[in-house]
């Protein structure tokens, strides 16, 4: 298992941001889908090796990364693309994706090539010599994926990765999960509940900081045949069931 | 090609692929790619190619000319300050020079690393190059930088031996104080006011009880105060980054 998390809680201040959170995942793209607050970011941030859990146990790619040497080896082998993306405005995209690739401790006679098709995967060949601060959104969102696969990472996060591209642009990135999901471990956050059915094998379902549903997108569109939980498609109304279901259960045991 | 149906690349502005031309079993993308590879290619300048020599790791030699506070416009600004206090120094004799390089290297300490300078911070802390490493690296080089070039207007100046050297520890002392600042308060802005602040009050108060203006970088008294601060300043800098640093 690349991801292995157990009783994972982290707090800033006297939040709870994550509470308890118990997640294991192989290769394959695992969907990571909550409202708003839910606490998928901050979930990502500590699989991201960002900041530490305030307790509980994390395992990544068969690695304690509460040790330094191991933590290392981690993030040479990790992908990550954070909600906010920063980028150097002075960067060309590919000084850009070199510049991950470099600090990735990639090896440097590797990093030209693998540069270039990074760029190529996502799309953005025609943009590699022109600076980062005249790209639209999509296109910023498109190098951030690239920086997150030059090292064909086995483990790829990525924190609404489909914010800012248009329709066509998404159909095509879901497809380039689906690929990278063959080898590795692609965890991907979003709002966004048709990413998850087109994309994901298996979905987790989080709110107020607690995951409330994990298994395949068919089980969670099942729980919401015959309910009447609102939303257009029946993934989205299986999503607000489970929702729906997890707070009257919260509110009742209060 | 998986991102998006059409032909990728502005192929235009390279040299012939053979795009058009090739048939049959040929990869156009396999060789559209490799040249791609070669014409994107960048090539490291002088100052990176001697760092990574120096440091023997490409990553940390490219996060190190990376450094706002590194690149020419920093550089050129804190080199007319220091010479604006060389010419103040030769003008008037008081050793404007020593007064003033404590406070250049501070603010520019203050913009060589972290979460309001570093726009990639969040993506930084997820490397394998540590950007504790990274910070270290940055500070260090902006720190020796600017000692070298307060030592040249100090010398230029014609100032005496002892004031060359004096304030090198106060702004050992006021460039800690700053870079703390600036990792807490996780703003560059406020790390370089409270470094020119505190090096303000130091310079008027020491100026006030012992009426010498170089007093604060000429009294021996202030060594060990100077030396508590940088040590004290330079534990709360390492911890104030260290979040990423403490996974367990």
């Amino acid at each position: 298992m690349n991801v292995e998390i157990s009783e994972v809680t982290r707090r800033f201040g006297r939040t709870e941001a994550v509470t308890g959170v118990t997640l294991t995942t192989g290769a394959g793209v695992f969907g990571l889908l909550g409202p708003n607050g839910a606490g998928k970011t901050t979930l990502l941030r500590m699989i991201a090796t960002v900041i530490p859990p305030s307790s509980g146990r994390l395992r990544l790619l068969g690695r304690d990364p509460g040790e330094y040497g191991p933590r290392r080896e981690i993030r040479r082998r990790l992908g990550y693309l954070p909600q906010n993306l920063g980028y150097y405005p002075g960067f060309t995209v590919a000084e850009f994706v070199e510049y991950f690739a470099l600090l990735k401790e990639m090896p440097p006679g590797r990093v030209p090539h693998a540069v270039a098709a990074a760029i190529e995967r996502v799309d953005l060949g025609s943009k590699a010599r022109v600076k980062m601060r005249t790209l639209s959104g999509g296109m910023l969102r498109r190098a951030g994926i690239a920086q997150a696969i030059v090292n064909e990472p086995e483990l790829l996060l990525l924190d609404e990765p489909t914010a800012g591209l248009d329709p066509e642009q998404r159909v095509t990135f879901r497809a380039l999960l689906r690929d990278l999901g063959q080898r590795a471990t692609v965890i991907v956050s979003t709002h966004l509940v048709e990413d998850v059915g087109a994309a994901c094998g298996e979905v987790a379902l989080m709110d107020a900081g607690k995951i409330v549903f994990q298994g395949a997108p068919a089980e969670l569109t099942a729980r919401g045949e015959g309910t009447g939980a609102a939303g257009d498609a029946p993934l989205e109304r299986g999503y607000s069931a489970v929702l729906v279901a997890a707070r009257s259960a919260t509110a009742a045991a209060r | 090609m998986i991102f998006g149906e059409q032909t990728a690349g502005n192929r235009d502005d390279l040299p012939d692929s053979g795009q058009g031309r090739c048939q049959g079993d040929v990869d156009l993308d396999r060789v559209w790619l490799g040249v791609a590879t070669e014409v994107w290619r960048r090539q490291p300048g002088p100052t990176e190619r001697l760092a990574r020599l120096t440091l023997r790791s490409p990553g940390l030699a490219r996060a190190l000319v990376t450094t706002p506070s590194l690149l020419l416009g920093w550089v050129i600004a804190s080199a007319v300050v220091l010479a604006a206090g060389m010419l103040a120094t030769l003008g008037t004799g008081t050793p404007f020079v020593a007064l003033a390089a404590p406070a250049v290297a501070a603010a520019g300490i203050t913009y060589a690393y972290g979460p309001g300078v570093d726009r990639a911070w969040e993506l930084s802390q997820s490397m394998a190059v540590s950007y504790r490493i990274v910070l270290l690296v940055r500070v260090l080089a902006v720190f020796a930088l600017n000692a070298a070039m307060g030592l040249t207007a100090s010398v230029a100046s014609g100032t005496a031996a002892a004031v060359t050297f004096g304030w090198l520890i106060p702004m050992t002392a006021v460039s800690a104080l700053a870079l703390a600042v600036a990792t807490v308060a996780r703003s560059a802005v406020a790390g370089a006011s409270a470094g020119l602040t505190a090096w303000a009050i130091t310079v008027l108060s020491v100026h006030s009880a012992s009426g010498q203006v170089i007093a604060a970088i000429t009294s021996s008294a202030l060594v060990l105060p100077y030396l508590a601060v940088a040590v004290g300043c330079g534990v709360v800098a390492w911890f104030a980054t260290g979040a990423g640093e403490r996974m367990s």
